[in-house]
């Protein structure tokens, strides 16, 4: 046994080098700081960001990241942040300093959140509750509110304009968002993310809830502001949006806080309507692993749908975007729901 | 190994305490490795607001009209629907007559979406 070896190098370590590795090895540290926690979710999204990159070029005949790092260029995002680390901080004369200083770190903050409330399996998942999915929202609504903070607190035109339509967006996809929901939570019974996996074991909710599927895929994209719904951060119209003013450190947290909220919106998707973990099983491999493989595998899935959006669609228009929100997603997400509450209580 | 018991790091033994903890020190990492790596050669032109190569507007008061006005007062409506919706079905469906006032009422607002969904053009856009 592993144990016994290591169980005499164990009891001759000084207490307090003891106490370090009961605390390196207990389930907090593990969830918290390795998987599905912070080391976890930062590679994940520098890896959703390589992936992103060599995706797009070879949808476009080119080649991608190649140079730095020696598979595929696969070391080029840390480069990338290094980069933008070691690049001087501005804060523009006409800003407000702290809002401008504070929000990139409070978008980070939330939306790396949001991790702690996505189970990964019946087990890993850091905090356990009966209305996780309710949390999950909590927090993905006030996303956009340092967002908005960061746009007015630049104190210049692109930024404010980027902020307007932010704004003008939230209000036409919130709501079919919550509308599709209702539709998932109906059909499993619970609020809790464990418990509508498992009601998925046989049929995964795509099935019987295409239709809520369709809103709740195409709210993601607008929540994330993917193409074509990036018209609050539109390069070529306003610059860069709500983030026009931002460089170096500010720039890098609210990159990857909008990667790390897209993969997490990606892994939500993948648990309400794709059946979350379950997979079948892999040979020689115990559920704690595999289950989580099975759900990566879908979240990647969910992803390249996303990244080949970019790739393929040309940027909607504001007035487009919100006739597609109103006129045709809110409808649709009622008639979701008219007919899980046909098909739940009444076939 | 002794078994690790949930009171022997104190609060350090809740994963969610210690993840946000970490989140909390996440930025002021980077802010502290972008101190130690980023120059500091403060000139005004850098801290000018980007104007995209046009002249730069100095302050000033100036009409910023707001289109597309009707859809946010339209949100408040619709916010609160949703809401009744979300939080009300599902206790409805406990039984067999709660389930069939829960499918007449959503049965009426998809009606009533899709009509609205009509009418939304006819709108004023701008006010």
């Amino acid at each position: 046994m592993v144990g016994e070896e290591i169980l005499p190098l164990y009891n001759s370590l000084p207490g307090a080098l003891q106490l370090l590795m009961r605390f390196i090895f207990s389930e907090a540290f593990v969830k918290a700081v390795i998987f599905p926690g912070a080391i976890f979710s930062t590679l994940l999204g520098l890896f959703a960001l390589w992936y992103e990159r060599k995706l797009l070029a070879r949808i476009m005949l080119r080649v991608g990241p190649l140079h730095v790092g020696k598979v595929s260029g696969i070391l080029q995002t840390l480069a990338d942040g290094l980069k933008l680390l070691s690049k001087e901080r501005i804060v523009p004369e006409n800003a407000n300093k702290a809002l401008f200083v504070l929000m990139p770190a409070t978008v980070l903050i939330l939306s790396l959140l949001l991790y702690a409330f996505l189970p990964f399996s019946p087990s890993w998942i850091i905090f356990p509750s009966e209305i996780g999915l309710l949390l999950f929202f909590a927090v993905s609504a006030l996303t956009p509110v340092p967002l908005l903070v960061a746009g007015y607190a630049s104190g210049s035109k692109y930024p404010l304009i980027g902020t307007t339509r932010l704004a003008l967006m939230l209000f036409g996809y919130e709501i079919p968002m919550f509308i599709a929901l209702t539709g998932v939570v109906l059909m499993s019974g619970s609020f809790n993310l464990v418990k509508i996996v498992e009601a998925q074991s046989a049929v995964p909710f795509i099935i019987p809830q295409i239709i809520g599927f369709i809103v709740f895929f195409t709210t993601v994209l607008a929540e994330a502001e993917r193409v074509p719904f990036d018209i609050p951060t539109a390069e070529g119209e306003i610059v860069s949006g709500w983030g026009t003013e931002y460089s170096g450190a500010y720039f890098l947290m609210i990159y990857l806080a909008l990667y790390e909220k897209l993969i997490a919106l990606s892994v939500l998707t993948s648990l309400l309507y794709l059946g979350g973990w379950h997979g079948p099983p892999i040979p020689g491999l115990p559920e704690s692993i595999y289950a989580p493989f099975w759900l990566m595998i879908k979240t990647f899935l969910v992803l390249t749908v996303i990244f080949m959006f970019r790739a393929i669609f040309p940027r909607f228009t504001i007035e487009k975007v919100l006739d597609l929100g109103w006129k045709y997603l809110i409808p649709l997400g009622f008639l979701n729901l008219f007919i899980v509450i046909l098909f739940v209580e009444f076939l | 190994m002794d078994q690790v018991t949930m009171s022997e790091f104190g609060p350090l033994s809740d994963p969610f305490v210690l993840y946000v903890i970490l989140l909390i020190l996440a930025p002021i990492g980077f802010y502290e490795i972008s101190w130690l790596l980023a120059p500091s050669r403060p000139k005004r032109i850098k801290r000018m607001a980007f104007e995209s190569g046009q002249t730069p507007i100095p302050w000033s008061f100036s009409r910023y009209p707001i289109e597309y006005f009707p859809y946010v007062i339209i949100y408040v409506s619709y916010a609160v629907l949703a809401l009744i919706a979300f939080f009300s079905v599902t206790p409805l469906l406990v039984t067999r007559e709660g389930a069939l006032r829960a499918l007449i009422v959503i049965g009426a607002i998809t009606l009533g979406s899709f009509y609205l969904s009509t009418q939304i053009p006819k709108l004023k856009q701008r006010v």
